[in-house]
C-alpha cells in the first residue's frame, strides 16, 4: 500500500498547484485522476475505463436535478419573479428602522426558495433591491453587504446545488436533504434580520426608516408575490409531501415558472434562449467537475488514501468534535479561495470517510444530514470572505463607487452571525434533524 | 499474495450480500489457497462508475471481479432473462440457482463474452406488497400503480390489469406513504431496508410461497484473468462455487425473506398466502408474460420455448 | 466599424454560435425531460397512469443534453478556476495560462472521443438497451460524442482567443459591433 498511497499524495499536491495556476478545476481533477490510474493500475485499466465513465457519471438520475433547477432559477430570473419579491417584503418591513435592507434579506430569502444558486439570487435581487437602498440612503457598507449576504440564501434555502452534488456523492436521498436544511435555513433569514437590526441600532444613519404604503399598494404588493409562494410551495410543498421526488418536482418547478412567464408575457423566446445558455454555463461546469471528481475518486481509492486518512485521523485520538472542527475549519478556510461546489467535491472523498467514522450519537443517516448542512453553510461563507467573494464581487459590480472593502465590511455582521449559526447547529443537530423526521 | 484480485459492486458494505455471502465465499477460497489468493471487496461502486457499468468493468479487466445485477444492462442477457419470469422461477431460490448452473453451458453460456462467471443467483422472488387493499384475485389489482423491478416485471403489472411504475428501489417508500403507487413488486428481503412494514398493510405471496418472477445475479472474474491464474487456483474458486455453494446461497437469500417477512407481519402486516386455486387465477393471468418473452426471444434469434421448458424442467426437478 | 474585435476573428465566431446553437438544442430536450415529468406526475395523480419508464428517459436525456451543453460552457469559458493566486500576474501571463488551460482541455476532449468511441462500439456490438423501452443505447452515444468534438473544437478556439491576448470569459460574442 505504502507506494500507492504515496502516489496518491504527490497526486494531490500536483492537482492542488495545477489548481493554483488557474488550471480549470475539473481538468486538474480528471487530468490528476487518469494520471494516478494509469500510475497505480496500468494504462489498460485506465483506458478502458474510459470507455464507458463519462456516459456512467452523465446518466446518473439524481444529478439530473441540477440542470433542471439551474434552468427554473434562470428562468424566474428572466421573468422578474424577484421584483414583485421585493416589493412586496419592502411593503411590510419597509418603514422599520433597517426596514429596507430586511425587506432586501426577505425578498432573498423567497427567490432563494425557487432558485439554487447563490451568484444568481444575488445579481438579481442586487438589481432589484440595491437602487431603492440607496434612495432611501442606506451607508453603502449595508446596502451592499445586505445583498450579498442575502444572495447566499440562493443556496442555504433548497433547492440547493451544492446540496443536491452532496446527497449524489454521500447517497442520501435528495428530498431529506432538503428538508434537512429547511429549518437552518429559516434561522439564517431570522439571524440576517437579526443583524440588521442590530447594525442599524449601533448605527442608526445606516439604515434609515423607509416609507409607509398605503393600504392599497400593501394589498397589491403582496397579491404580487403569490406566483412565487405558489412556484414555491408546489415545488418544495409537494417535494415534502412526497408527492414526488426531486427530479419530478424540478421538472414542476421549470414548467410552473415558464407557463407563468410565457402567459404574462414577461418571457419572451430570447428569454427562454438566454436561460438555456445560461443553464449550459452552469450546469455543463458542474457536470464536468462532477467527471473529473469521479476520476480522482478512483484514482485516490485505489491508492487508498481516503482510508488511510480516515484511518490517520480517527487514531489521532482526537475527540469527535474537535476532528468536526478540524474539518469544518478547513472547509471555512478553502471556501474563501474556491468555488463551493468545487470543494464539496473535492474534498468530501477525504472527509467524509472521516466524518462518518465518528460517534456523534446519530444514526449513519442523521450524519449524512446534519453533516450536508454544516459543510454547506461553511463553504458557502466563503462568498462574502476575502479574498475571493463572489457575492461581494457581483453586488459591487453593481455600485461601481463603492469601494469594495466597504462591502466586505458590510458583509462581516452577517458573518459573524452564520458562525452563531454554525455553532447552534454542531451543539443541536435536532435543528437539522427534527423536520425531515416529523416530515417521514 | 500471489493472486491478488478486486471485486467490485453496487451495494454498501454492510449489506447481507456482502457480511453473509460475498465475504464468507471469499474467505473460504483465501483459506482453501492458503493464502495464495487474497480477494479485497471494494462495495458502493469505490472504484467508480455507476452500477450498469459493472458488468463492462470486469469484461474489460478495469477490475477482476464483479457482483452484479443482470437487470442492470438489460439486453445483454436475453436468455437468462428466463429465469427472472413468473411461472419458470417458482419459490425456491436454491433450485434456480442450480437450474441456472445446470442450463449454463448449453443454453446461456453463449451471451457471456469475456468473462468466467463463477457462479450466477436469483434473490427469493418478487412478492406483492400493497397499502390497504387485500389482494386475492388478479382484478384486486387492477387500475392500480405497482413499482415493477425489471421489464418483466412491468409485463407482470400489465397482465394482471395495474400500471407499471418504475422508480429506483430508494423511492419506493415515498412513493408509498404519499399514495403515488399502491403497491409493488418486491422481494421480502427488502422490507427492514425500505420500512415497509410501516409503509404496506398487505405481502402477497402464492400458494406455497411461490412468487412472479426474480432477479438474477452473476459474481464474474475477467475472462483473461480466470486463464492466467493456473489450475490448481482455478479449481479452488470451482470447488468453493458449485453445487454446495449455490443452494447455500439459494438458503441464504431464503432466510434474509424469511426475517424480511418477520419483521413485517411483527408489525402487524397481513400475509396473505393464496390457496391453490387462487394461485392458479394469478398463474394464469401471468402465462403471456411468458409468451410474450417467448416472442421477443424468437426475435432474437433464440428458440425461447426450447429455453423456457428446459428451465422449468431444471427447476422442477431441483425442487423438493 | 472598428477593426476586428481581438478574439471575435471569424473562426471563432463560427465556433462559438456553432456551440450556442448546439447548447439549446440541449435546452430543447431538457424541456422535454421536463414535459415527460409532468405529463408523468399528472398521468399518476388524476388517471393512476404514469409513463412508466420515465426514469430511464431522464436518464438518457439528461446525459445528452449536459454532453450538448458542454461546448458551450467551454467556449464561453465558464469552467470554474480559481484565478485569485495568479491575479497579481501580468495580463499576458494570464492568457498565456488559460491557453494552457484550453489545450488541457482539448487533450481531455479527444482522449474521451477516442476511449468513448470504443464505448461506442462496446454498446453496439453488446446491444445493450435501457430496461423499459430496450432503447438502443448506443444511439445516445452518437450526439455526446459529436458534442466531444464539438468541445475540442470549442477549447481550440479558446486558444486562438488567448493567443489574441483575450480571455474567452472577456468576450461577448453576442453584443452588436
Ligand atoms: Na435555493
Ligand atoms: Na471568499
Amino acid at each position: 500500500m505504502g507506494q500507492e498511497f504515496l502516489t496518491g499524495l504527490v497526486g494531490l499536491i500536483i492537482m492542488v498547484l495545477l489548481i493554483a495556476v488557474r488550471i480549470p478545476i475539473a481538468f486538474a481533477m480528471a487530468l490528476v485522476g487518469m494520471a494516478g490510474i494509469y500510475l497505480i493500475s496500468g494504462p489498460m485499466i485506465l483506458l478502458s475505463q474510459m470507455k464507458s465513465l463519462a456516459f456512467g457519471t452523465f446518466t446518473n438520475y439524481d444529478l439530473s436535478v441540477a440542470p433542471l433547477f439551474i434552468l427554473m432559477g434562470h428562468l424566474a430570473t428572466r421573468a422578474n419573479l424577484s421584483f414583485g419579491l421585493f416589493r412586496a417584503a419592502n411593503a411590510w418591513l419597509g418603514h422599520f428602522r433597517g426596514g429596507v435592507a430586511m425587506a432586501a434579506i426577505t425578498a432573498c430569502a423567497g427567490f432563494g426558495a425557487i432558485c439554487g444558486s447563490s451568484l444568481a439570487t444575488a445579481s438579481t435581487m442586487g438589481k432589484v433591491a440595491l437602487p431603492e437602498l440607496r434612495r432611501y440612503n442606506y451607508s453603502p457598507a449595508l446596502a451592499t453587504g445586505t445583498l450579498a449576504a442575502g444572495g447566499t440564501l440562493g443556496i442555504l434555502i433548497p433547492p440547493s446545488i451544492v446540496l443536491v452534488v452532496y446527497s449524489v456523492i454521500v447517497e442520501v436521498n435528495i428530498v431529506e436533504m432538503f428538508s434537512a436544511a429547511m429549518v437552518p435555513s429559516m434561522v439564517a433569514v431570522l439571524f440576517f434580520i437579526l443583524a440588521i437590526a442590530l447594525y442599524t441600532r449601533i448605527a442608526p444613519d445606516a439604515g434609515p426608516k423607509g416609507g409607509r404604503v398605503d393600504h392599497q399598494e400593501l394589498l397589491a404588493a403582496t397579491l404580487g408575490a403569490i406566483p412565487v409562494i405558489l412556484v414555491f410551495g408546489i415545488v418544495l410543498g409537494g417535494m415534502y409531501l412526497g408527492l414526488y421526488t426531486a427530479t419530478p418536482a424540478a421538472s414542476i418547478g421549470v414548467f410552473l415558472v415558464l407557463a407563468y412567464g410565457v402567459a404574462r408575457r414577461v418571457l419572451s423566446l430570447r428569454d427562454i434562449v438566454a436561460a438555456i445558455l445560461s443553464t449550459a454555463k452552469n450546469a455543463g461546469m458542474i457536470y464536468l467537475i462532477v467527471l473529473g471528481a469521479e476520476l480522482l475518486k478512483i484514482f485516490m481509492s485505489r491508492g487508498g488514501v481516503p482510508q488511510a486518512a480516515a484511518n490517520a485521523m480517527l487514531e489521532s485520538g482526537l475527540q469527535p468534535y474537535l476532528l468536526l472542527l478540524v474539518v469544518l475549519a478547513a472547509l471555512i478556510v478553502m471556501g474563501m479561495f474556491m468555488d463551493s461546489l468545487s470543494i464539496i467535491l473535492l474534498t468530501l472523498p477525504f472527509f467524509w470517510p472521516v466524518i462518518s467514522g465518528l460517534d456523534f450519537g446519530l444514526t449513519p443517516n442523521e450524519t449524512k444530514l446534519w453533516f450536508g448542512v454544516l459543510a454547506l453553510i461553511v463553504v458557502e461563507l466563503g462568498l462574502i470572505t476575502p479574498p475571493v467573494g463572489m457575492n461581494v464581487f457581483i453586488i459591487n459590480a453593481l455600485a461601481r463607487d463603492v469601494p469594495m472593502i466597504e462591502t466586505f465590511k458590510g458583509a462581516l455582521p452577517f458573518f459573524l452571525f452564520e458562525i452563531v449559526r454554525v455553532i447552534l447547529l454542531v451543539a443541536f443537530p435536532a435543528i437539522v434533524l427534527a423536520f425531515p423526521a416529523w416530515i417521514s | 499474495q500471489e493472486f491478488e484480485l478486486k471485486l467490485h459492486h453496487f451495494l454498501g458494505p454492510n449489506a447481507p450480500a456482502q457480511t453473509q455471502m460475498l465475504e464468507p465465499w471469499a474467505q473460504r477460497i483465501e483459506v482453501a489457497s492458503d493464502g495464495r489468493i487474497d480477494i479485497e471487496i471494494y462495495p458502493s461502486m469505490s472504484l467508480g462508475g455507476t452500477p450498469p457499468e459493472l458488468i463492462r468493468q470486469v469484461r474489460d479487466g478495469v477490475v477482476e471481479m464483479v457482483w452484479t445485477l443482470n437487470g442492470y444492462s438489460p439486453g445483454l442477457f436475453p436468455r437468462t432473462e428466463v429465469f427472472e419470469l413468473p411461472n419458470v422461477h417458482r419459490n425456491d431460490p436454491g433450485a434456480t440457482n442450480l437450474a441456472l448452473a445446470e442450463l449454463f453451458d448449453t443454453h446461456l453460456a453463449e451471451e457471456h463474452v469475456g468473462v468466467k462467471v463463477l457462479f450466477q443467483h436469483v434473490h427469493a422472488g418478487q412478492a406483492i406488497h400493497t397499502t390497504d387493499s387485500e389482494v386475492r384475485t388478479p382484478s384486486d389489482l387492477a387500475g392500480k400503480s405497482l413499482r415493477i423491478p425489471t421489464r418483466t416485471g412491468a409485463w407482470v403489472a400489465e397482465a394482471l390489469g395495474a400500471n407499471p411504475v418504475s422508480m429506483p428501489v430508494p423511492d419506493f417508500p415515498q412513493a408509498l406513504s404519499r399514495g403515488v403507487v399502491d403497491g409493488g413488486l418486491v422481494p421480502y428481503e427488502i422490507i427492514p431496508a425500505l420500512q415497509l412494514q410501516d409503509l404496506t398493510d398487505y405481502q402477497t405471496e402464492l400458494a406455497d410461497g411461490g412468487r412472479l418472477g426474480t432477479s438474477v445475479f452473476q459474481v464474474s472474474m475477467n475472462l483473461d484473468r480466470w486463464n492466467s491464474l493456473p489450475a490448481d487456483i482455478q479449481q479452488i474458486f470451482l470447488d468453493n462455487s458449485g453445487e454446495d455453494w449455490l443452494r447455500e446461497v439459494g438458503q441464504i437469500w431464503a432466510d434474509t425473506d424469511v426475517q424480511g417477512l418477520e419483521v413485517a407481519t411483527e408489525a402487524g402486516n397481513t400475509l396473505v398466502t393464496l390457496t391453490a386455486e387462487e394461485s392458479a387465477a394469478f398463474e394464469e393471468a401471468v402465462e403471456p408474460v411468458v409468451t410474450r418473452w417467448i416472442e421477443e426471444a424468437n426475435g432474437l434469434g433464440i428458440d425461447g420455448q426450447g429455453i423456457v421448458d428446459a428451465a422449468r424442467a431444471s427447476i422442477a426437478t431441483y425442487s423438493e | 466599424m472598428p477593426a476586428m474585435q481581438p478574439g471575435r476573428g471569424g473562426f471563432v465566431l463560427f465556433a462559438y454560435h456553432l456551440c450556442k446553437w448546439w447548447a439549446i438544442g440541449g435546452g430543447v430536450i431538457l424541456f422535454g425531460i421536463v414535459a415527460v415529468n409532468v405529463v408523468s406526475v399528472v398521468g399518476l395523480a388524476i388517471w393512476r397512469s404514469p409513463i412508466p419508464g420515465v426514469y430511464e428517459i431522464v436518464q438518457i436525456g439528461a446525459a445528452v443534453a449536459m454532453f450538448m451543453m458542454l461546448p458551450y460552457c467551454q467556449i464561453t469559458g465558464s469552467n470554474v478556476s480559481a484565478d485569485i493566486f495568479t491575479a497579481s500576474l501580468r495580463p499576458r501571463t494570464i492568457t498565456i495560462l488559460a491557453g494552457i488551460g484550453a489545450l488541457l482541455g482539448a487533450v481531455f476532449g479527444l482522449f474521451l472521443i477516442w476511449r468513448m468511441g470504443h464505448g461506442l462500439k462496446d454498446v453496439y456490438v453488446y446491444r445493450e438497451t435501457t430496461a423499459i423501452y430496450q432503447f438502443p443505447v448506443w444511439i445516445a452515444y452518437v450526439p455526446t460524442l459529436l458534442s466531444l468534438a464539438l468541445f475540442v473544437l470549442a477549447a481550440i478556439a479558446n486558444m486562438v482567443q488567448t493567443a489574441q491576448g483575450v480571455l474567452p470569459e472577456q468576450v461577448d460574442h453576442d453584443a452588436t459591433a
